[in-house]
């Protein structure tokens, strides 16, 4: 961001941070988020950069082999999980990467600047980056690539970040009820070119959290000439190449041929993403007879074991990666509140805590908004309440108990123990909870259908962003099924106010509707951990298991 | 024999149309089902609509049948759900994989089993007999993916002489091999071993062998010309048994070294409803089934003239 096109609220913020008034790390996340440079927000901070850079001794070339589920990757606004983002985002890049601090950076942008009301968001590209096709990138890809996101037809998650971009038409049809038929789209003019390196977004409502939401995994941009199967036409602006991908066995990304990558060449040869399947154990042992170098997640119950490895060091963060045993509203008998409280009033969080993650996470208060979130708001301690949820239960028609049954991933274990741990906590309550473990793929079929499903969520830097994506009406990620008007509009306030501490005061609502609503049981956070061979230097664990391979080398 | 072996190949046919019908009407009697399988669950009426007729699905079942049977016979097993690729262009490669690792545990089973079972069955009750049938009972006892630990944590964590994984990722490496076929070689050599014993056993115990003994036959001639071939008749059909078993029964030593196989490849289609690759995988396997059933059959023949089949 030019100096002289500084935010208004920049300026009030420098005065509050030097008066004590805001917390520098704060300062750091709003005055990025309005388009301040990182170097100079973090300059004015006094704090240090965590981000990682060249070292002096780096040494180019080498194969990289990473093991994590290689999953079909034809369309990016599509992905529904990390993995085929991960190898995707070597080869197509984000306008905006959400560093290991929590900060959002420009990446295929240059800048950004918000207006004063938050309604209109200035885009300004990097003028120096050409397409592996030839192609150079300009207003008209990312124009393209935000259409399409906003269309109803692609069916991208994406569209609920973006939401106040878009607005409700009637679409001529009829529900079944006899009631019109809405769809959301974009609003005319929404997206607009400026000029070939600018794009301006304008706003139905004040949104703090555009860059957030352009750094997601599914906000990859792909060239203007997409037509929809990425695997086959892997055209990017990124530093690799999709050399090959066989879906559950490996894919393929080479250094880019041609040298024209706009941040200078990677080190890495070749990285090479190994399917070794949902059974994680079998990673430690490829790691012990040096088949892989990193890992995309260590499962908390094998901390102690990588441990034990000298050449490998142990890689943690804290994040707000949950898993939430989620009851679709929509469904019976989660469809009655009472049945939904009496699970949740049954359950302890922190002996699910102790037996599902080992204590190596934060118990968490069934609302998803966690306490490393700017705008968390803490609620009233939780305490399990088996009499009440008795009561509830025999006020719900169920006075002799209900036979439950919960679906949950096979891997990684800790979503099985801590189901295992539900079941054993709601027994107290006449709640027999049956525990249907299924392996990773199949689970990921039926998670927004299963009536009762452990999913496991990603980090994601704002309290609100999640909201946003799982609980708002008619969100694609809306897995609860949950409609509620007033939470809506409740949202809708908190994603217009910057202030963290004004916002949390609106979350707090939020939060408690969640809580009262008992839409989850959300036993705990988790800590992120990932292991690494200990000859590959620069490789830093990203909250949501990003990965950007980019400056990573190997010391042969 | 031309006659037993064309009646057999009937017969497999008949087996194969049946089964074929079988699966056909399980999964695809429901085209609702068949269309959320392919297009997600996230797709439309509207688009699981356009996909059922713009690929035929609106045709009544028989006419679905022929075509999809047609097809299959031409080799079109049509695209994998999961994998975005024509079936056919996984399911081979995959096949030929399981099958390198059940040549070489067969190729080391069998032969180890047989050698095991004839010396313990030659002397019943022998010290030998005793050993041999207690290594028989420990390794046939112990699960294959409790083995899989096993040996995992000897050769791969402790002595680290073998890799921890079979991906094959680099090509092909014989080292990568080594485990898993351990684990199958351990779990199935001491059932087809005991066969041996207890067939062998019975044999000697025969009059003709008494009979060879004592008319002054050289022992080694006893065995190899009398004993062993009316002794290899039980156990022909449980080797014969172990080629389906190899083929699609080790699930589980692919998933826990890693090893991209039939095995792994049927689970892995059943897991994410993949249609069209179960059909092919449960096609493969019935046809590797009825075939070994049909060189079994062969087999009896040449071992004991008596077996007639009218």
């Amino acid at each position: 961001m030019k100096k002289n096109n500084k935010h208004r609220y920049v300026k009030q913020l420098e005065g509050e941070v030097k008066s004590g008034q805001t917390s520098r790390r704060e300062f750091l996340r709003k005055s990025v988020l309005l388009g301040m440079s990182i170097p100079v927000a973090y300059g004015l901070t006094g704090l240090s950069m965590s981000e990682s850079v060249f070292a002096d001794n780096a040494k180019k070339g080498g194969n990289f082999r990473v093991s994590m589920r290689v999953q079909e990757m034809s369309d990016p606004a599509l992905f529904e999980w990390s993995y085929p983002s991960n190898v995707a985002r070597h080869v197509i890049e984000p306008l905006v990467q959400m560093g290991n601090d929590g900060l959002a950076r420009p990446k295929l942008l240059e800048s950004w600047q918000a207006s004063d009301d938050l309604k209109t968001w200035t885009l300004n590209l990097r003028q120096n980056v050409t397409w592996s096709n030839g192609d150079e990138f300009i207003a008209d890809d990312v124009i393209f690539n935000i259409n399409r996101w906003l269309d109803p037809k692609t069916g991208s998650s994406m569209q609920s970040q973006l939401i106040s971009l878009t607005h409700e038409v009637d679409t001529g049809e009829k529900n079944d009820d006899g009631s019109t038929k809405m769809s959301r789209v974009a609003m005319p003019g929404a997206v607009k070119r400026i000029d070939k390196h600018t794009v301006q977004l304008t706003l139905n409502k004040a949104d703090i959290a555009i860059p957030e939401a352009l750094s997601s995994f599914t906000a990859l941009i792909v060239n203007r000439n997409f037509t929809g199967d990425f695997s086959s036409n892997p055209v990017g602006t990124g530093a690799f190449e999709l050399v090959n991908i066989e879906v559950g066995v490996s894919a393929i990304l080479k250094r880019r041929a041609d040298g024209l990558y706009w941040g200078g060449d990677a080190l890495l040869d070749q990285i090479t993403y190994v399917d070794l399947g949902d059974d994680t154990s079998v990673d430690l042992a490829a790691y012990v007879s040096d088949q892989i170098d990193y890992s995309y997640q260590v499962s908390a119950d094998q901390v102690q074991a990588y441990e034990t490895i000298p050449f490998i060091e142990l890689l943690s963060a804290k994040s707000a990666t949950t898993g939430i045993a989620r009851m679709n509203v929509t469904q019976k008998p989660f469809d009655d509140v009472r049945v939904r409280r009496a699970v949740a009033l049954a359950v302890d969080n922190e002996r699910v805590l102790t037996i599902g993650y080992q204590d190596l996470g934060s118990i968490a208060e069934n609302h998803h908004v966690s306490p490393i979130h700017p705008e968390y708001a803490p609620l009233p301690k939780l305490s399990r309440n088996i009499d009440k949820a008795k009561a509830l239960l025999a006020q719900a028609g169920y006075p002799n108990g209900i036979d439950l049954v919960i679906d949950c991933s096979a891997s990684p274990s800790w979503q099985t123990n801590t189901c295992l741990a539900i079941a054993d906590q709601v027994r107290a309550a006449g709640i027999n909870l049956r525990v249907n473990i299924m392996p990773g793929g199949s689970y990921w079929d039926v998670w927004n259908t299963t009536p009762f499903g452990l999913t496991e969520w990603n980090h994601r830097p704002l309290g609100v962003q999640v909201l946003n994506l799982a609980y708002r009406t008619g969100a694609p990620w809306n897995e609860t099924g949950y409609a509620n008007p007033e939470f809506d509009r409740l949202l809708d306030q908190a994603l217009t106010i910057l202030d963290a501490k004004e916002r949390s005061k609106v979350v707090l609502k939020l939060e408690k509707i969640l809580q009262d609503d008992a839409v989850m049981v959300q036993p705990f956070w988790l800590n992120s951990y990932s292991a690494v061979n200990k000859r590959v230097k620069n490789v830093v664990l990203h909250p949501s298991f990003e990965h950007d391979f980019n400056k990573v080398w190997i010391d042969a | 024999m031309i006659q037993l072996i064309a009646k057999r190949l009937g017969i497999m046919v008949l087996t194969m149309l049946v089964v074929s019908i079988i699966l056909f009407l399980a999964l695809e009697l429901n085209i609702e089902s068949v269309a959320i399988k392919v297009l997600g669950p996230y797709s439309s009426d509207e688009q699981r609509q356009f996909w059922l007729e713009a690929n035929g699905y609106t045709r009544p079942v028989l006419e679905r049948y022929l075509s999809w049977a047609g097809n299959f016979m031409m080799g079109d097993f049509g695209e994998s759900v999961r994998f975005r690729v024509p079936v056919s262009d996984i399911l081979w490669d995959r096949l030929s994989n399981t099958l390198i690792l059940a040549a070489a545990t067969f190729g080391i089973m069998i032969p180890l089993s047989i050698l095991l079972g004839i010396l313990s069955g030659m002397k019943e009750g022998s010290f030998l007999d005793r050993v041999i049938s207690l290594i028989c009972i420990i390794t046939t006892s112990i699960p294959e993916f409790a083995s899989a630990v096993f040996l995992s944590a000897i050769f791969v964590f402790s002595l680290k002489w073998l890799p921890g994984t079979s991906s094959m990722l680099m090509g092909f490496d014989v080292m990568q091999l080594i485990l898993p076929a351990m684990v199958l070689i351990g779990y199935g050599f001491g059932y087809v071993a005991r066969m041996t014993r207890a067939s062998m056993a019975e044999v000697m115990a025969t009059h003709y062998i008494r009979t060879a003994v004592l008319k002054g036959l050289p022992y080694h001639k006893v065995i190899f010309k009398h004993a062993l071939r009316n002794a290899l008749i039980a156990p022909f059909t449980i080797i014969m048994l172990q080629i389906n078993w190899l083929l699609s029964g080790v699930i589980v030593v692919e998933y826990a070294f890693a090893y991209k196989g039939f095995g792994a490849l049927l689970l892995e289609a059943s897991l994410n409803n993949d249609v069209y690759l179960i059909e092919a995988c449960t096609m493969v396997a019935v046809c590797a089934a009825v075939l070994t059933q049909l060189i079994a059959d062969i087999g009896y023949s040449y071992l004991n003239p008596r077996i007639r089949f009218s």
